[in-house]
C-alpha cells in the first residue's frame, strides 16, 4: 500500500486506521510521508489552511462553553474541542486539557476496527460518546468525550471531538472522582463508544440517562450540549474549508499537518535536552482498611507505586518504561493505557509541541511501557478506574521532572522548574429540603496550583496546572452559588505550606467552607491527588524538597457558627480553625484531620470542611537560599519563624518601624546556626553504612505491613521479576527473597 | 517569536540567579541559541576552582567532569569532592541523613499535618561528604532501593549533539553500573 495512493481516493475507515499504522510503523514517518509536496509547493496557502482549521477549534470552545452551567465548563480548563483526521489523529485543539487527544486516537480507532460503520453505521449528523477507559480510552468517567463524523457527500473526512469533565459520574460515592471503588462497577455511569444522537439531535434517552443515573443531571445534559455546540460550529467549519481547499488538498494536507509537527518536535528535542536515562517515583495511599466488610478483597490499606524509567535516546525518541509500578488493585486510583497517557505525554505536549502546530503527532516517537497487570494496564476489563488521575498526575510531574533536569543539563534553565502541585476537589451530593437531590465537585483546586521553584527563582502560587493552560480557581460566589451549602469563611494561602529549597515552591491554598442549611442529607468527600502521607512525587530537584501532599479538615459539632454570628472573627484557612481550636476560640465534638482521603462524611449546619492543595516544590538546598529572601517571606507571611529557622538556618529579630513590627536578620545567629546545621549534616552516616543497617531491616521485613504490600505487588506485573531483581541486587539479597 | 542575542553575560546571569524576569520572559519566548551549552559550559568552568574539564552540570552542585590527569568521567561536587565513574550513582558515595519521626520532618515541612507519614515514607537527604552541601533528597517508602535520578548519556550527547565525540568514548558507554558497587559492598559483610 502507498501512501499517495490511499490518500487519493475514498477508503473506509478501517482502511484508513490500517494504512496509517502500518506505513508509520515501516517508514518512520507518520503516513509514511517522505516529502511534505502540499507544504513546499504553497507554503502560504498551507499556513492559511492550518490557520482556518486552528481558528474553528477556538471558535468552538469559545462560543459554546458558555452553553454549560459548571465552571468547570465555562470558565476553567477543564474542556477541549478538537479536530482529527478520519483516523483518529488530531490536527488543533482549542485551549483546554490538551492532551485528551490521546484519547480520542484510540475510541476512533476502535470504532473504526469494530466495524461502525456497518454496525451501528456512521451517517452525517451522528453524534457518538463515551467515557469508557479500557475501549474509549477515557482516564476515568468523569471525563466524558463527544464524536462527530465530517462527511464531505460520502466520505468522512474527520471527526470533530469534544472532552470536559463532568460534575457528576454517578458513582457510590458522589462527585465526579469517587474516591472508593472496588471494581468498574462502582465507578458510576459508564459506557463503551455509542451512539447517543442522529441529525445533530442527542436521543431523549441519552438525555434521561444522565438524569436518572447521575446526581447532576441538569448539569452533565448541559456538559453534553456544550460539547455538542462546539462539534457542530467544527463539523460546519470543515466542510467550507473542504470546499474552499478542495477534497484532494484537503487529504494530503491534513496528514502533512501531522508529519511536519513530528520533526519539529524532533528539533525541538535535539536543540533543548540531553539523551540519558532518567528515573521518577510517586506514591499514592489507599486506605480502605474499615472502611466496608462487604468486599474483604479490598478491605486494606497500601500505596499504589508509580515507577518509571524514562529513556530519551540520541534519535530524539523517549520511552517510559513503567516497570516497578504497582499491580492493579481493588480501588480507585487505577487506569488503562490511553488514560494513563494523557498524563504521560504531557510533559511532551508543553515542552516540545512549539513553533508548529498542536497535534497528536506527539505519540509518533514518544512511548509508554506500562506491564501488563499493573495499575496503569490492568490485565482484566473490570478494574476500577473512577480516578485515574489521583495518581497520574503525579506520574505526569515525575515524568516531567525528568525533562526539567535534562533542560537543566543542556543550560536552558529558563525552561527548567520543578513541576509539582498537589490538586484537589471537594465533592459531594445531598438532598435538598424540597427533596431535589443533587452532586456536586468544586473545581477550585484542579483549576490551579503553585508552580514551582526555578532554578534561579522562587515558583508561585495559584498560577500554574501541568494539565492545562487555563488556570483558574472559579470566583468564590460562583462556587457558593452552585453549591449552596458550602459557604465560603475564607480563602487564603498557607504559610510554609510548599517544598522549600535555595528557591521555594509556591505556595498553596486553603479554602474553609462552612455548611449552611443543606436540607435533608449532605454527604462530602474529595478526589484528587495524594494526601499528605506522602510527597506528591519522591525525588526533589537538586537537593530541594518535593511538595507535600493535600490535607483536609472536617470540624463537626461545634459551636463556631454561634461564635461566628457573636462577632468573632472568622478562621480563614485550616491551619486558623485548628489554631483556634486549641486556644478554645470555638470548641467541637468531633474534629479530624486527614493526610489521606478522606471517606465520604455526613456534614450537617455549622459543620466545617476545610482543606490545604496546590502548593509546590522548591529547587536547590536550602542552606544556599539567600537570607534576605528567607527575611522578606517572613515579612509577607510565607514563611514561619520556626521553619526560616529549622529548615533555612535563618534567625530573624524583630524591630519596630513606625506602627509596625518588622523582621531583620540577625546576620550573626543565622551565620551561627548555619554552621551548626552544616556540621550536623557532616557528621552524618555514609550511604554505605546506612545501607548495611538498612539491608537487614529489608532482609527481616521490618517494615510495616502497607510498605511490605507495595513492594511485593511492585515485584507481580509482567515484568514485576525484573524489578525484584534489581531490588534483590541493590540490598544484596537471597535470590528467593519475598514479602 | 523571535531571535534574540543571548550572549555569556547573560547566560551567567542565568546560572547566578540576578536574570531579570523580563529576560527570562524574552528567553521563553524566543528560538534557542545553538550554542547555549557550550556558553553554559564556559560560565560554569569559570567558577569552579578546580581545573578537571566539566562535561555536564547534572545537578545545582553535581558535575560530570574528564579528570584532568587520568581522563577518567566521574561525578563530582562543586566543591571539588570526587565522586564515582559517572555511571555509578553519585548518591551512594554520599552522607545521608533520614528524617523518621513527626518531629525530624516538621523541620522541613510545615504545617505538621503537611508531613509525610512515618514509617509510610522516610525523607532521605543527600550531602557531600566534604562540604555538607545537599545534594538531593528523596521521599520514599522505607526499603526503597536509592533511586538513580539521571544518567547522563556522555558519550552520545557529544557525539550525535555537539558533533564532537570523545575520547576514549567505547571505555564510558552509557550503562547503570550503580549496581556494582552495592555488589561489592554485599561481600564485605
Amino acid at each position: 500500500m502507498q501512501t499517495t495512493e490511499i490518500l487519493s481516493r475514498k477508503a473506509s475507515l478501517r482502511e484508513l486506521v490500517a494504512a496509517r499504522d502500518k506505513l508509520t510503523e515501516k517508514t518512520g514517518r507518520y503516513f509514511g510521508l517522505e516529502r511534505l509536496r502540499a507544504r513546499e509547493e504553497d507554503p502560504i496557502k498551507f499556513e492559511r489552511f492550518y490557520s482556518e482549521i486552528h481558528n474553528l477549534v477556538l471558535r468552538a470552545r469559545e462560543s459554546a462553553r458558555f452553553v454549560a452551567a459548571s465552571p468547570g465548563g465555562r470558565e476553567m480548563g477543564e474542556s477541549l474541542w478538537s479536530i482529527c483526521t478520519p483516523e483518529g489523529d488530531t490536527l488543533a485543539n482549542s485551549l483546554g486539557f490538551l492532551t485528551h487527544m490521546v484519547a480520542y486516537k484510540q475510541c476512533i480507532k476502535y470504532m473504526a476496527e469494530a466495524g461502525f460503520e456497518d454496525n451501528p453505521g456512521i451517517r452525517d449528523g451522528d453524534i457518538f460518546a463515551t467515557d469508557d477507559g479500557a475501549i474509549g480510552g477515557a482516564p476515568h468517567p468523569g471525563d466524558t468525550y463527544s464524536y462527530m463524523p465530517i462527511f464531505v457527500e460520502d466520505e468522512i473526512v474527520g471527526w470533530a471531538a469534544a472532552v470536559n469533565h463532568v460534575m457528576e459520574a454517578g458513582a457510590p460515592v458522589a462527585g465526579s472522582w469517587p474516591g472508593f471503588s472496588v471494581d468498574t462497577t462502582m465507578d458510576g455511569l459508564v459506557f463503551p463508544p455509542m451512539k447517543v444522537g442522529e441529525n445533530r439531535t442527542p436521543a431523549t434517552w441519552w438525555n434521561q440517562l444522565w438524569m436518572s443515573r447521575t446526581r447532576a443531571g441538569i448539569f452533565n445534559v448541559l456538559d453534553d450540549k456544550m460539547r455538542l455546540a462546539g462539534n457542530v460550529i467544527i463539523v460546519d467549519g470543515i466542510r467550507k474549508i473542504v470546499a474552499d481547499y478542495g477534497l484532494d488538498y484537503y487529504r494530503r494536507a491534513i496528514r502533512e499537518i501531522i508529519e511536519f509537527s513530528r520533526r519539529v518536535i524532533q528539533d525541538n528535542i535535539k536543540i533543548t535536552t540531553v539523551p540519558g536515562i532518567f528515573s521518577g517515583a510517586s506514591f499514592r495511599v489507599v486506605k480502605y482498611k474499615g472502611l466496608s466488610k462487604l468486599w474483604p478483597h479490598a478491605d486494606k490499606d497500601y500505596m499504589l507505586a508509580s515507577n518509571m524509567t524514562v529513556k530519551f535516546g540520541t534519535d530524539q525518541k523517549i520511552t517510559g518504561d513503567f516497570t516497578g509500578t504497582s499491580r492493579w488493585d481493588y480501588c480507585a486510583f487505577n487506569g488503562y493505557p490511553s488514560g494513563a497517557d494523557i498524563g504521560f505525554q504531557l510533559p511532551i505536549a508543553f515542552n516540545y509541541l512549539h513553533n508548529t502546530y498542536v497535534t497528536s503527532a506527539i505519540l509518533c516517537d514518544f512511548k509508554s511501557r506500562y506491564p501488563k497487570g499493573s495499575t496503569y494496564n490492568p490485565d482484566t476489563n473490570f478494574a476500577a478506574y473512577s480516578n485515574i488521575w489521583a495518581q497520574s498526575i503525579a506520574m505526569s510531574a515525575s515524568h516531567w521532572n525528568c525533562h526539567s533536569r535534562s533542560m537543566f543539563a543542556r543550560g536552558f534553565l529558563e525552561e527548567s522548574f520543578t513541576v509539582d502541585g498537589v490538586w484537589g476537589g471537594v465533592q459531594g451530593g445531598g438532598r435538598l429540603d424540597d427533596g431535589q437531590s443533587y452532586g456536586f465537585t468544586n473545581f477550585e483546586m484542579v483549576g490551579g496550583v503553585a508552580q514551582g521553584a526555578f532554578p534561579f527563582k522562587d515558583g508561585i502560587p495559584i498560577a500554574y496546572a501541568l494539565w492545562t493552560q487555563l488556570t483558574n480557581i472559579g470566583n468564590v460566589e460562583e462556587w457558593e452559588f452552585l453549591i449552596p451549602p458550602m459557604f465560603y469563611l475564607g480563602r487564603t494561602l498557607v504559610a510554609d505550606y510548599c517544598g522549600h529549597g535555595k528557591f521555594r515552591g509556591g505556595v498553596g491554598l486553603s479554602s474553609v467552607h462552612l455548611i449552611l442549611e443543606p436540607g435533608k442529607d449532605l454527604y462530602m468527600s474529595r478526589g484528587g491527588s495524594g494526601g499528605s502521607q506522602t510527597t506528591h512525587v519522591a525525588l526533589g530537584q537538586s537537593g530541594g524538597y518535593p511538595t507535600p501532599g493535600t490535607i483536609y479538615t472536617a470540624i463537626r459539632n461545634s459551636n463556631l457558627l454561634e461564635k461566628v454570628q457573636q462577632g468573632m472573627p472568622y478562621p480563614r484557612s485550616m491551619v486558623e480553625c485548628l489554631d483556634y481550636l486549641k486556644e478554645k476560640k470555638f470548641e467541637a465534638e468531633d474534629v479530624q484531620v486527614f493526610k489521606y482521603d478522606p471517606p465520604q462524611l455526613e456534614m450537617k449546619h455549622g459543620d466545617i470542611f476545610s482543606d490545604c492543595a496546590g502548593g509546590s516544590g522548591g529547587w536547590g538546598d536550602p542552606l544556599e537560599r539567600n537570607p534576605q529572601l528567607v527575611i522578606a517571606d517572613l515579612n509577607d507571611g510565607w514563611v514561619t519563624e520556626r521553619l526560616a529557622n529549622s529548615c533555612y538556618g535563618v534567625v530573624a529579630k524583630k524591630v519596630v518601624q513606625g506602627a509596625d513590627t518588622i523582621y531583620v536578620l540577625d546576620e550573626a545567629g543565622t551565620s551561627a546556626r548555619r554552621t551548626e546545621i552544616r556540621a550536623q549534616r557532616l557528621a552524618c552516616l555514609t550511604v554505605k553504612d546506612w545501607w548495611k543497617q538498612e539491608r537487614l531491616r529489608v532482609k527481616n521485613k521490618q517494615l510495616i505491613e502497607p510498605v511490605a504490600y507495595t513492594l511485593q505487588s511492585s515485584f507481580e506485573t509482567e515484568t514485576g521479576p525484573e524489578y525484584k531483581k534489581m531490588f534483590i541486587d541493590f540490598w544484596q539479597l537471597d535470590d528467593n527473597f519475598e514479602f | 517569536m523571535e531571535r534574540i542575542e543571548v550572549g555569556k553575560e547573560l547566560v551567567r546571569k542565568l546560572v547566578d540567579g540576578t536574570i531579570s524576569d523580563q529576560d527570562v520572559l524574552r528567553l521563553q519566548n524566543s528560538y534557542k541559541d545553538d550554542d547555549r551549552f557550550n556558553k553554559y559550559v564556559e560560565v560554569l568552568q569559570e567558577r569552579v576552582k578546580w581545573k578537571d574539564r566539566i562535561l555536564m552540570r547534572i545537578s545545582d552542585n553535581v558535575y560530570i567532569v574528564q579528570k584532568e590527569k587520568s581522563g577518567e568521567i566521574i561525578s563530582k561536587c562543586t566543591c571539588g569532592h570526587d565522586f564515582f565513574d559517572y555511571r555509578t550513582n553519585w548518591k551512594l558515595g554520599c552522607l545521608i541523613n533520614v528524617r523518621k519521626t513527626l518531629k525530624e520532618m516538621s523541620e522541613v515541612y510545615s504545617p505538621e499535618p503537611a508531613c509525610p507519614e512515618p514509617e509510610w515514607q522516610e525523607i532521605r537527604e543527600f550531602y557531600c561528604p566534604d562540604c555538607g552541601a545537599q545534594l538531593a533528597v528523596e521521599v520514599l517508602p522505607p526499603g526503597y532501593p536509592v533511586m538513580f535520578e539521571f544518567l547522563a548519556d556522555i558519550p552520545g550527547f557529544y557525539r550525535e549533539y555537539l558533533g564532537t565525540p570523545l575520547t576514549p568514548e567505547k571505555k564510558y558507554e552509557c550503562q547503570d553500573k550503580s549496581l556494582e558497587l552495592t555488589k561489592t559492598w554485599g561481600k564485605e559483610i
